[in-house]
């Protein structure tokens, strides 16, 4: 049975743009390891730092925390993490 | 054997065959992917897209070497 609140696309679409900008944080990180001095790595991280926040704050702003542990804003009045869905069930 | 996008990174080897062997003569091949050819990672290289390294596993072409898709076992 499909519960009453389905999700809306841009939900996933968030989370798949978060996906790959994640990636690419990763990867520049790795190589930023091993390449301390490449500042065009190191523009690149920045960029892609703040294209992150970005996404997670418009997420946020719709869906509710996306992070758990005071990752996330929290609402004063009401703990929203314990709302459907839960990560696991998106 | 499908070898996918990366076909210059694989090598065959004909091991030898004993006229005793019970199975047919079958080639085998490997992988030389491309980490074990570059020693130190150069600076700009090109990228792929996020979402593009996403699917692909990495942010570099130069470093892309997938395993075929749909290799049946024991076809190669």
């Amino acid at each position: 049975m499909s519960s009453e609140k389905s999700l809306p696309k841009a939900y996933y679409q968030y989370l798949h743009e978060l996906q790959a900008v994640d990636f690419v944080l990763v990867e520049l990180s790795l190589y930023l390891d091993t390449h301390r001095d490449d500042t065009q790595a190191l523009a690149q991280l920045q960029q892609f730092q703040k294209r992150k926040h970005n996404l997670v704050a418009q997420f946020e702003a719709s869906f509710g925390p996306l992070y758990q542990y005071g990752e996330s804003q929290t609402d004063a009045k009401h703990w929203a993490w314990a709302d459907a869905p839960w990560p696991w069930q998106v | 054997m499908e070898k996918g996008q990366n076909v210059d990174q694989w090598r065959e080897w004909d091991a030898y065959y004993s006229p005793f062997d019970p199975c047919s003569p079958r080639q085998k091949y490997y992988l030389i992917p491309p980490d074990q050819m570059t020693t130190f990672q150069s600076a700009g290289l090109k990228q792929y897209s996020p979402h593009e390294a996403l699917k692909r596993g990495t942010l570099w072409p130069d470093l892309y070497s997938p395993y075929p898709r749909g290799a049946k076992e024991g076809t190669r």
